[in-house]
Parts: C-alpha cells; sequence; structure tokens
C-alpha cells in the first residue's frame, strides 16, 4: 500500500473543486476556493476578470441585480467594515519604534502612489506628443529622483519593497 | 431528519468496515450497494446541513472548509484501498447529501451504465498532480533579455539617450521584458506540461493556485493532473525527477503527489 500525507492544499484543490457532481437532493456549495481569498481584491483590481470568474456581466450598469449580486455586494459590505476595523491595528502606538515603521510605511507609501499616478500622466502625454524632449528630460529626472528618494527612505526604514503597500486585510492591498 | 452524504462510488468490495467518521465529525461511514456497485456514505443531520449557518460557513469559514474537505478526502482514500489493493472508484465532489435511499436509488437507476462505464476507464489508473513553480523570475527574464532582439535593440537606444529620458525607456523595457517573459513562461509551462504523454493516458491542467493557498513565496505556473495506469508509474516518477532536474536550470521547480482518487478524471 502506497501512503502519502494528503496537503491541505491538495484536498482543497481536488475535493472541492473536482470530483463527480451527482445533482443530490441538497448540494452544499462552497465557494470557490480562490474566491474565497481573491474575489474581493478581483473585483476592486479588474472587474473583467471577475467577469470571466463569475461569468456574470458588470458591464450592463442599468441591470437590476441579481441576488447573486445582491449578495455579493453585501459580502463586500461586511469585508469593508472588517477592513476599516482593521487599519487601525496598522499603527501600533504602543511600541514606539514600531510606530515610527508604520508611519514612515504608510507615507512612503502614498508618495509611492502618488509617483507611480505622476508617471502614469507623463507618459499618457509623452504619447500624446504635447512634450519637447526637455520637458521629457526633466519629468524623467523628477521622477528618478523620487524614486530614489523613497528607496532611501526604504533603507532608512527597513522597508521591503513589498512592504510598499498598505495591506487593507481583507480587501487586498492599496497597490 | 436525517440524510444521506456521499464520498464516493465504488466498484464492489468484500471488506466494508470503515475506521474514518463521517463528515460531521460522529457518523458511522457505510455502503449502500447497487448491483455491482457501492456507494460510500454517511447519515448527517438534514437540519444542521440546510441550516443558513451552515451555508454560510461554507461561503466564509475557512477553517470549516479545510476541515471538512479533509474528512471527505479521508473517508474516500479508505474506500479506495481495501486489503492492500487499489479499488475503481468514482469521488463525490465536495457537499452532495440525499434525503434518502430512495432518492439516490433513482439516480442508479438512471446513469448505472454511464457510472459503469466511468468504473472501467479508470479502472488499474491512478491520479498524479503536478505543480510547478517559478523560483528565480530574475534569472529567467534574464535569459529572455538575452536572446530577444526587440529588447535588445531597446537596450542599445537606450544606452544613448539622455538620462532624463532614458529612465521612461527603462520603464518601457521593463514591461517589454514582463511581457516577453510571460510569453515564454506560457510556452515553456505548455512543454512541461505535455511531458508525460508516453506515461499518462489522460491529463488536465487546472487553474493555478494563488499564493495564500499554498503558503508559498514561489508562484505556481502550473497546476496538472494526470491519469497513470499502474504499470507505468514508475516510468512517469522517472520522467518526474528528470523534468525537474532539468527545470531547476532554469529556474522553477515542481512537487508531486499521488496516487489520488481520480477526482480530475471521473465526469460523467
Amino acid at each position: 500500500m502506497i501512503t502519502k500525507n494528503v496537503t491541505l492544499v491538495d484536498a482543497l484543490d481536488k475535493v472541492l473543486e473536482k470530483g463527480a457532481v451527482i445533482n443530490g437532493e441538497i448540494v452544499i456549495r462552497v465557494a470557490d476556493v480562490d474566491l474565497i481569498f481573491l474575489g474581493l481584491r478581483l473585483l476592486l483590481t479588474s472587474i473583467s476578470k471577475a467577469e470571466e470568474l463569475s461569468g456574470k456581466s458588470f458591464s450592463h450598469l442599468d441591470k437590476e441585480p441579481t441576488p447573486g449580486d445582491t449578495e455579493y455586494i453585501e459580502r463586500l459590505q461586511r469585508e469593508i467594515k472588517k477592513a476599516e476595523e482593521n487599519i487601525p491595528k496598522l499603527i501600533d502606538l504602543s511600541n514606539p519604534k514600531k510606530a515610527e515603521k508604520g508611519i514612515a510605511q504608510l507615507i512612503l507609501t502614498l508618495v509611492d502612489l502618488i509617483r507611480r499616478l505622476m508617471e502614469k500622466e507623463a507618459y499618457r502625454r509623452i504619447k500624446r506628443g504635447t512634450l519637447s524632449p526637455v520637458e521629457i528630460q526633466k519629468l524623467g529626472l523628477s521622477l528618478k529622483a523620487v524614486k530614489k528618494k523613497i528607496e532611501e527612505m526604504q533603507a532608512i526604514f527597513g522597508i521591503e519593497d513589498e512592504e510598499l503597500n498598505l495591506d487593507l486585510g481583507p480587501l487586498g492591498n492599496l497597490i | 431528519m436525517e440524510g444521506l452524504y456521499l464520498y464516493c462510488i465504488r466498484e464492489r468490495a468484500d471488506d466494508r468496515s470503515f475506521s474514518a467518521k463521517g463528515i460531521d465529525g460522529e457518523g458511522e461511514v457505510f455502503i449502500l450497494p447497487y448491483q455491482e456497485l457501492e456507494v460510500v456514505v454517511s447519515r448527517v443531520s438534514l437540519n444542521e446541513f440546510t441550516s443558513d449557518e451552515i451555508k454560510k460557513r461554507a461561503q466564509e469559514d475557512l477553517n470549516w472548509i479545510k476541515e471538512k474537505a479533509l474528512a471527505h478526502e479521508r473517508v474516500v482514500e479508505e474506500a479506495m484501498r481495501k486489503n492492500g489493493r487499489a479499488l475503481s472508484l468514482i469521488p463525490m465532489r465536495f457537499g452532495t447529501i440525499f434525503k434518502d435511499r430512495a432518492g439516490l436509488e433513482e439516480i442508479f437507476k438512471k446513469d448505472y451504465f454511464k457510472i459503469m462505464e466511468v468504473c472501467e476507464r479508470i479502472r488499474g489508473k491512478q491520479e498524479w498532480g503536478v505543480k510547478v513553480y517559478l523560483k528565480e523570475r530574475k534569472r529567467f527574464e534574464q535569459e529572455i533579455r538575452g536572446k530577444n532582439e526587440e529588447i535588445k535593440a531597446m537596450e542599445r537606444e537606450l544606452a544613448t539617450l539622455p538620462e532624463g529620458m532614458a529612465y521612461f525607456m527603462e520603464e518601457e523595457l521593463k514591461e517589454v521584458i514582463s511581457k516577453e517573459a510571460e510569453k515564454e513562461l506560457h510556452n515553456m509551462t505548455e512543454s512541461f506540461f505535455k511531458s508525460f504523454k508516453k506515461e499518462a493516458v489522460a491529463s488536465i491542467k487546472n487553474k493555478t493556485l494563488e499564493k495564500e493557498l499554498t503558503g508559498k513565496s514561489d508562484p505556481m505556473v502550473l497546476n496538472a493532473a494526470y491519469l497513470v495506469p499502474g504499470e507505468r508509474i514508475v516510468d512517469f516518477k522517472k520522467r518526474l525527477d528528470d523534468l525537474n532536474q532539468q527545470i531547476q536550470k532554469r529556474g522553477f521547480y515542481l512537487e508531486y503527489s499521488g496516487p489520488w482518487p481520480a477526482y480530475n478524471f471521473t465526469f460523467y
């Protein structure tokens, strides 16, 4: 007899998603494994991806919400509430050092977010051809400077690249 | 009121005892025979399993889902192996309950031959899971950089630009590299997936799982399952080991598990 350890991931991957389907009189429907973790994040970052996963179209905005939509929205609202309760915990004031890093992380994340937005805008203008080579040069340098400054601050406070983000709990990350 | 929770359907076996407990943690697991087949079930409280609370937990409570999925799998594992012999078995998807035996027998009356056919199709074969992860994306991208002409041309142009303008081009270059990497990654995983043509009689590519689920920091790039005849298992494992060595040189690695009940190959 061959023995093996059934890992949790495998059990979830197979038992919940695969296996023969017989139309029983009662079927317990477990949320799609990925959706349990990522449904909300997907919805926020990419509506089209969510469309693919759920088979539903979000593009007809004038359509009445289906019971499934309502349920989903309610779930979102619950998650938002949970996230709101979570955010204050990000900054741990009982520990001053941690608090310092927490605040630095918060500020740097926001600065980096703004930098990204500016960069996108700069791109749009370059593509549109409304900037002179000199302006492009100046913009590029400024953005690079901001980026380097952020990297420097990261080093000072010991903040990793992937920490340059806000974990909004079940809502996923800011960036 | 009690209902019957379904774990799997298997070919008839002599040993009908079970040590695993049912999905509710207490119900005895037992057999309902139907001609040449046996249905493995346990009794569950219908009140409990139709309650709103359980519906909610099934959607949201990850610990509950974990525990129940494992309980389901334990029963199926036990049903599959009796007296050292692997039985032909169709695992059910989680969560199927019948109110009584009559409802279940109706299904068998209607689908008996279809179910028998599936049983025959998977007889003597095992399901194996293969997951491939990408360990070193940087190395992988570096490789792409070195051989893509478009990228090389961009790099040459980049070297001639003033710093500020170069900044934008660097960002653009990063995007091109990442796009090319995705394309190459797709081709590679496709070729990994097809590496077992000689050994497996059927294969399926499932969606990859997120890091939150795998608990690994490396992203999963392939999540495949294969149906392998018992006599080819040795060859199959050998090929797995060879492939693993080969892909490690390019920054990937694989993990495999099995034998599994044929979860991926028993649709009918």
